[in-house]
């Protein structure tokens, strides 16, 4: 066990919203408990409890700045979800 | 000297990126390049500013592999891409591509490639300032 960590503290998946995203949740970043077997859907779903609209704007999913493309992925303590619309950067 | 791939709010002077280019190899024959600015116009509308926001950290290290996987696939000797965030008024500079080869060929084929693959991949929205209000643009021609 990593001895600088306090145990059963700060367990949270961290979501992010930019842009269009953050607009429509009226948020930049919201944080879910995380649970053992806790998997990309399940925040998704928390997410959506909050804000169901949403999704049709949401393109993208990144875990730990990777996009992923499998919803039942496991997801591990601390990690990192950003909820993202189509990209217009250029 | 400032990163090859990176994501600023202040301008950039295509002509202190091209020297940072030409300083990595006294082989480079040619380089392409392609600057990306703010119209003033869009969809039949008058833009005065658009406002760019990224996911930082992936943006990054997107742009970051990109400019990797360009070097590899096409044989290049450098390449550097900037992206600006925050406020760019019309007509200004946003984008900054250059691709570095011993040969034109693979310079302007590497140069279009990753502006078409940055605006797939690389986490960066743009909202454009009209006197009518605000609106985040979600295509990219």
């Amino acid at each position: 066990m990593d001895p600088g960590k306090i145990w059963g503290a700060g367990r949270v998946i961290r979501v992010l919203f930019f842009g269009p995203v953050a607009e429509r949740m009226k948020a930049r970043e919201m944080e879910v408990e995380f649970a053992t077997g806790m998997t990309v859907h399940d925040v998704i779903a928390r997410v959506g409890a909050q804000q169901p609209n949403v999704f049709s704007i949401v393109s993208f999913i990144a875990v730990n700045q990777n996009q992923v493309h499998d919803k039942q992925m496991a997801l591990k303590d601390n990690d990192e979800i950003a909820l993202m619309a189509k990209f217009s950067g250029g | 000297m400032s990163e090859p791939a990176r994501i600023q709010t202040e301008d950039f002077s295509q002509d202190a990126e091209i020297a940072a280019l030409k300083a990595s190899s006294r082989r480079m024959g040619g380089i392409a390049t392609f600057i990306g600015c703010a119209r003033d116009f869009s969809e039949g509308r008058e833009v005065t500013k658009i406002s760019f926001e990224a996911y930082g950290s992936m943006a990054l290290a997107e742009m970051g592999k990109l400019r990797s996987a360009a070097i590899e696939k096409f044989g290049l000797l450098d390449a550097r891409i900037v992206h600006r965030v925050g406020m760019v008024g019309a007509g200004e500079q946003i984008v900054f591509i250059a691709a570095g080869a011993e040969h034109r060929a693979p310079a302007f084929e590497a140069c279009q490639w990753l502006i078409t693959e940055l605006k797939q991949r690389v986490p960066i929205w743009k909202k454009e300032i009209t006197p009518q209000g605000e609106e985040w643009v979600s295509q990219h021609p």
